[in-house]
């Protein structure tokens, strides 16, 4: 034990001895890391915030389309598919989407239903009465609005409308709730005009989540022009964006990526002569192979180790704290338009070990490697 | 050999050789069926040209590389043949080397570089750093312990690296062209150091071509190399 800790002491001093060689590739390695980990973190808390945003969607969906577009959807097909075997409750559901030229944002104004349990997370209440609203966190800040105030919106008649604020919403998820303004069913309809005899589309209840793939395919023959949408298809769709955005971040990053591995691989590929020659004076007052070897593990894993920290901690600061400024617009694609939302902090254990695994291990091996082909050599040879 | 002949020699070499490039156009015999004996606490010169094969023949004696053919026993026991790490440990607790190009570390203080060989062993800092100050004092660096090596003159630089050869208290001390880059004076004042360590019980080992040190009086055999053999051994 003694003898590692002293190993461990000469190899921390070794590094000091190097340190202006040694800073630059730990500024190179942390810079890299930082890149992979900022996007693997973005990513994956992405898909997180849809994961929660998904758990308040229906298993189904119903939509109507027309010439391959979305069109409000008939009320009467809830009584035909509420008969289908399976179907529990058939809800129709009153939304749409509203730009407000004064902050120059999106909104998502939607028809409160009293069950949507995704929703009950807010400061205040939710509108029981024409006239109020509750409000996400993002509109209250463009806005901005507090409990109390008032938000000034233009209907489908070009009437200016004001909404009291009633509530605003703290949901874990910013993603769910950010944009969203809801109001009562009654106000929505007035709101965008919207027919008595249609919604903007039907969220279908299914007793048995296996039986999910059946029913949109009854509900698709026996209406065609109806799009039925699974809640897991929803899933796998974000998935699939995401992955394939962090795909191309990463692809983008190669050029970092491949500086460091040619860093890397010149270590790897061999050592100073002054290193070389370190080696064999080592060798020759009488250290072991394994000595050696353990010093320059050691090294490698010092830099290694503090470059990963380094990394990690650089990305967990820029992706949570400053928003991911460089990489978020490629990564959440059109929800960069106004408000913005903040993401909600997420790190996978495994991604951590996944990167450690790929930065850490492949360092130490090439700072070790090279050194071995030294070490095995007799230290006549070297010190020649 | 009778049993008193081998307590008294310490490092035998038999017709040992050394190939260096074996098979390839450049191959080397840098030793030539060479050997010898040194008695335990004797002072022993390999004396040549240079090429003559004086250092090679000391890093085989001094398990840094082993021979190509032939065997070489320290200590009664047979170091050609024996797996690294046994070699290491031999090289460790016997040998001390002394280089010519002194192969210090030059970012390293005198007191770092001192320390070098204790690393691997099992003993306390308090005790290394005891050990390596009391044998620089002994040089007359207590001074410059802390000194960086470019801040120290060749002399100096030529005692710390003495210090790291003595301070694991190796039986042997092995030195190849101690005053190839000293001036008469210093080379004087080694020799002396030399004298001092053999005088203590330790067996010398010096590979030179410098008459200054294969005249020295404390010198008890010299073996004079050409192209890798031993000429003619001698006792003085």
């Amino acid at each position: 034990m003694l003898r590692h800790f002293k190993i461990l002491e000469f190899a921390l001093s070794s590094l000091l001895r190097r340190r202006y060689k040694n800073l630059g590739i730990l500024v190179v390695y942390a810079f890299t890391i930082s890149v992979l980990a900022s996007i693997l973190f973005l990513t994956d808390s992405l898909k997180q915030e849809v994961s929660r945003v998904l758990e308040g969607v229906p298993e189904l969906i119903v939509q109507r389309t027309m010439a391959g577009r979305h069109e409000l959807t008939p009320i009467q097909y809830a009584d035909t598919i509420r008969a289908l075997p399976g179907v529990g409750e058939v809800r129709p559901r009153y939304w749409g989407y509203y730009y407000d030229p004064l902050t120059k944002a999106n909104y998502t104004l939607m028809g409160l239903s009293s069950d949507q349990p995704e929703l009950q997370q807010l400061e205040g209440r939710l509108p029981t009465a024409s006239g109020e609203c509750a409000i996400g966190p993002g509109v209250a800040e463009v806005v901005p609005a507090a409990l109390g105030d008032e938000i000034f919106l233009i209907d489908s008649r070009n009437t200016g409308r004001s909404f009291e604020v009633v509530g605003v919403f703290r949901q874990p998820s910013n993603l769910l709730t950010n944009d969203l303004v809801t109001l009562t069913v009654e106000d929505v309809i007035d709101f965008f005009g919207l027919p008595g005899d249609h919604a903007t589309d039907l969220a279908v209840q299914v007793f048995n989540d296996n039986e999910v793939g059946t029913v949109a395919a009854k509900i698709k023959q026996v209406f065609p022009e109806a799009r039925p949408i699974a809640r897991s298809e929803l899933r796998r769709t974000y998935d699939a964006l995401f992955s394939w955005r962090s795909g191309m971040m990463l692809t983008i990053f190669t050029a970092a990526i491949v500086a460091f591995a040619i860093l890397a691989w010149d270590k790897a590929t061999g050592i100073s002569a002054a290193e070389r020659l370190e080696i064999g004076i080592l060798k020759a007052v009488g250290w072991d192979t394994s000595d050696v070897l353990e010093l320059k593990f050691w090294e490698g894993l010092v830099i290694s180790v503090t470059a990963f920290l380094v990394g990690v901690l650089a990305a967990l600061v820029h992706v949570f704290f400053f928003g991911a400024p460089i990489l978020a617009r490629v990564m959440k694609g059109w929800s960069v338009v106004f408000p913005e939302f903040r993401l909600s902090p997420h790190v996978s254990l495994y991604q951590i070990f996944l990167l450690a695994f790929l930065t850490v291990v492949p360092y130490v091996f090439s700072t070790v490697i090279p050194s071995w082909k030294a070490a095995i050599t007799d230290p006549e040879t070297v010190t020649r | 050999m009778t049993e008193g002949e081998i307590i008294d020699t310490l490092i035998r070499a038999e017709r040992v050789s050394k190939v260096y490039s074996p098979g390839l156009p450049d191959q080397v015999r840098a030793v030539d069926d060479v050997s010898l004996t040194v008695r335990t606490g004797g002072v022993a010169v390999l004396k040549g040209p240079s090429g003559s094969g004086k250092t090679s023949l000391l890093s085989l004696i001094a398990c840094m590389g082993r021979p190509t053919e032939g065997r070489i026993v320290v200590g009664g026991k047979d170091v050609s043949k024996l797996p690294e790490r046994f070699l290491t440990r031999i090289r460790r607790e016997t040998f001390g080397f002394i280089f010519q190009q002194l192969n210090l570390i030059r970012d390293l203080s005198a007191l770092e570089n001192v320390l070098l060989p204790l690393y691997p062993v099992p003993m306390p800092f308090s005790e290394m750093r005891r050990r390596a100050e009391a044998v620089l004092a002994s040089l007359g660096l207590a001074h410059k312990s802390r000194s960086k090596l470019t801040q120290l003159s060749g002399g100096e630089q030529q005692r710390v690296a003495i210090a790291r050869a003595l301070i694991h208290e190796p039986a042997v001390i092995v030195a190849d062209e101690p005053t190839a880059h000293l001036d008469r004076a210093l080379a004087t004042e080694l020799l002396d150091i030399l004298q001092e360590l053999n005088r203590k019980g330790k067996t010398i080992l010096i590979a030179t071509h410098d008459p200054l040190v294969h005249e020295h009086p404390f010198v008890e055999q010299i073996f004079q190399m050409r192209d890798g053999r031993i000429e003619d051994g001698s006792e003085s």
